[in-house]
C-alpha cells in the first residue's frame, strides 16, 4: 500500500520534473471550476418544465411548451393496459395448465395401447377426459373473449398444449374408426365449432403430425402381440395422410419440420409391413389381406 | 371395405385441399404484408435521414421536407398495410408487419420531437391512420407494443441528433434531447416488465441506456470543456469561466 503510494508519487514527480508552486496554484482554481460549475448551468437540471418551456421557445420555431403530464399520462395508460393484459394472460395460463395436466392423464392412459390391451378398454378412460377438455376449452374461450380480436395475441400460450390435444384426439379417433379426425370434427369434440375461439388450422395440422409419430411404435407392438394385419392398415392410412399433407404449400416453419418428420414414420411402418409380409405372417391366413396397402394397381 | 377406404381417403383429400387453400391465402397475405412492412421501413428510414440533415439555419425547410415525406409514407405504404389487415390479422400477422410499424413510429415521433420537443403519442399516430381505412371495417391501430419498441429505437436516433447538435454548437437543443431521452428511458423502465414478450424489449433497453449515457457524456464533455474556451469574439456566450476565474476564492 505504502510502496504503491510512493510509486504513484514518484511517477507524479517524473511526469512533473519541476513542480512549480505557482503553476499549481494557477491550475487549482481552474480545476475547481471544473468540479463545481458556476451557477447558471447548475440551475438547469432541477427546473424541468419551466426550463424546457423557455428552451423550446428559444430553440424551436413555433414550439409549444413541453408539458410532462401527457407523456406521463400516456405511459400510465400503457402500464394499466399492459397490466390488464398481463392478468388476462395469467388467467389463460391457469386454464392451459389444467388442459396440460388433463392431456398428460389422457396420454398415460393411451400408452396402454402398446401393452396389448384391447382398444375399447384402453380408450375408456381417455374418452372420459374429452368432456373435461371440452369444459376447459370453454373456459379458455370465455377468458379470451374478454379481449375481442386478440386471439392471436395470446395464441402462443395454448398453442403447444392444443397441438398435443389434437394429436391425442386424432389418435383415439383413429384407434376407434381407422379414419382421420378432421379439423371440423376436432373442433366439434372440443366444443369450438361455433365460437369465436377456433382451432387454428396450423395447430390442427401439427397435432396430426404428432399423431403420426405415435404410429410406428403402435405398429411394432401390435405385430409383437400378434396382430399381423395392423401394419397394412396403418401403412394405408399413413400413405394417404402423407399424400394429403403433400397438397399443402408449407413455409419453412415448425409445421414443415414436423411434416418432414412424417416420412420417417412412414418408412418405419413400411419396414414393419415388409418384415411381416416377407415372412408370410398373415392374420388367420386370410388371403384377402394380401392386396397390399395401395390396393390393386 | 375397399369403397369405405376410398371414400375415407377422398374426404381426407377434400379436407386437406381446403387447408391448402387456407394456407396459400394466409402465406400470400403474409408475404404481401412483409413486403409492405419492408417498404415502410425503407421509406421511414429516409425520413429519419432527412431529419438528421437539420442544422442551425435550415431547421424549417428540413423539417418541412421530412414531414412531407412522412405523409407520403403514410399515404402510400401504411395504407397498403391497412388494406391487407383485418380483424384478427392485427395480432396474427404482427410479426410480419411489426418491424415496419416500429420504424414508422420512430420516424413519426422523431419528426414531432424536432418540431415541438414533445412526444407524439400513440393515440395521435393512430388518429392519423384512421382516414386510411374503410369506415365499415375495424381500422388498423398500431398496438402498444410496437409503439414502445419504436420509441426504444427513437432514442438511438436522438442520440445521433444530440451528438450532431453539440458539434454544431446547439447546446440547448442537445440538453433538451438529453432530458427528453432520459424521461423516455425512465418511463419505459416501468413498462418493460409488463410487455408481452419482453426479451426483445429488454435488449432494446440496454441499447437505450447506452444511448442515454452517450448523450449525457457528450453533454458533460461539452459542459466541462466549455469552460476552457474563450468566447468567440462577437458571440453572445452567456458565461465565460476563464474570465470568472479571478473571482473564485480559493
Amino acid at each position: 500500500m505504502k510502496s504503491a503510494f510512493r510509486n504513484a508519487h514518484s511517477l507524479f514527480r517524473s511526469l512533473n520534473p519541476n513542480p512549480n508552486p505557482h503553476l499549481a496554484s494557477l491550475l487549482l482554481p481552474r480545476r475547481l471550476t471544473l468540479l463545481t460549475p458556476p451557477s447558471p448551468p447548475s440551475l438547469r437540471p432541477q427546473t424541468f418544465p419551466s426550463l424546457s418551456a423557455t428552451l423550446s421557445s428559444a430553440s424551436m420555431p413555433g414550439g409549444e411548451p413541453l408539458t410532462p403530464p401527457p407523456l406521463e399520462k400516456q405511459f400510465e395508460d400503457f402500464r394499466a393496459q399492459l397490466e390488464e393484459s398481463g392478468t388476462l394472460r395469467e388467467r389463460i395460463r391457469a386454464v392451459v395448465m389444467e388442459i396440460e395436466s388433463t392431456t398428460r392423464l389422457m396420454h398415460s392412459g393411451l400408452l396402454l395401447v402398446h401393452q396389448s390391451r384391447s382398444t375399447p378398454e384402453v380408450l375408456e378412460k381417455p374418452k372420459g377426459q374429452i368432456g373435461v377438455l371440452k369444459e376447459l376449452y370453454n373456459r379458455l374461450a370465455e377468458v379470451v373473449r374478454e379481449s375481442p380480436g386478440q386471439y392471436y395475441r395470446y395464441h402462443g400460450d395454448w398453442r403447444t398444449e392444443t397441438q398435443t390435444v389434437v394429436s391425442l384426439l386424432a389418435f383415439m379417433h383413429w384407434l376407434e374408426t381407422g379414419t382421420l379426425l378432421l379439423h371440423t370434427e376436432a373442433e366439434e369434440k372440443l366444443g369450438l365449432n361455433d365460437s369465436e375461439f377456433c382451432l387454428d388450422v396450423e395447430d390442427y395440422l401439427v397435432g396430426i403430425c404428432f399423431m403420426s409419430n405415435e404410429l410406428p411404435r403402435y405398429v411394432v407392438n401390435q405385430v409383437t402381440a400378434g396382430d399381423y394385419d395392423c401394419p397394412r392398415k396403418v401403412l394405408k392410412f399413413l400413405t394417404d395422410l402423407h399424400a394429403a399433407f403433400r397438397m399443402l404449400n408449407l413455409r419453412n416453419d415448425f409445421l414443415r419440420k414436423k411434416f418432414d418428420g412424417m416420412k420417417y414414420d412412414l418408412r418405419r411402418v413400411e419396414e414393419v409391413y415388409y418384415d411381416v409380409k416377407i415372412r408370410g405372417l398373415t392374420a388367420n391366413g386370410a388371403p384377402v389381406e394380401d392386396q397390399g396397402p395401395q390396393g390393386p394397381p | 371395405m375397399a369403397t369405405t377406404m376410398s371414400t375415407e381417403s377422398s374426404s381426407m383429400k377434400d379436407a386437406f385441399s381446403k387447408h391448402a387453400d387456407y394456407l396459400n391465402n394466409l402465406n400470400d397475405k403474409r408475404e404481401r404484408v412483409v413486403k409492405a412492412s419492408r417498404d415502410i421501413t425503407i421509406n421511414s428510414k429516409k425520413v429519419i435521414f432527412q431529419v438528421h440533415r437539420i442544422s442551425k439555419h435550415n431547421k424549417e425547410e428540413v423539417l418541412q421536407k421530412a414531414e412531407k415525406d412522412l405523409v407520403a409514407v403514410t399515404d402510400r405504404y401504411i395504407s397498403r398495410l391497412v388494406r391487407e389487415l383485418q380483424g384478427t390479422d392485427f395480432w396474427k400477422l404482427r410479426r410480419a408487419y411489426s418491424p415496419g410499424v416500429q420504424e414508422y413510429v420512430e420516424a413519426a415521433t422523431f419528426c414531432k420531437f424536432c418540431r415541438t420537443g414533445t412526444l407524439l403519442s400513440l393515440d395521435e399516430i393512430n388518429a392519423t391512420l384512421l382516414p386510411l381505412s374503410d369506415p365499415s371495417l375495424e381500422p388498423l391501430q398500431i398496438n402498444v407494443l410496437d409503439y414502445l419498441l419504436g420509441l426504444a429505437d427513437l432514442t438511438g436516433e436522438l442520440m445521433r441528433l444530440a451528438i450532431g447538435r453539440i458539434s454544431d454548437g446547439e447546446r440547448e437543443f442537445a440538453d433538451k434531447i438529453c432530458k427528453f431521452v432520459r424521461e423516455i428511458y425512465r418511463e419505459l423502465t416501468h413498462v418493460v416488465p409488463l410487455v408481452d414478450d419482453s426479451s426483445d424489449m429488454k435488449l432494446k433497453m440496454d441499447t437505450m441506456l447506452q444511448s442515454v449515457m452517450k448523450i449525457e457524456n457528450a453533454c458533460f464533455g461539452d459542459h466541462v470543456r466549455r469552460s476552457e474556451y474563450m468566447p468567440l469574439p462577437g458571440s453572445d456566450d452567456q458565461t465565460s469561466f476563464l474570465l470568472a476565474v479571478p473571482d473564485v476564492e480559493i
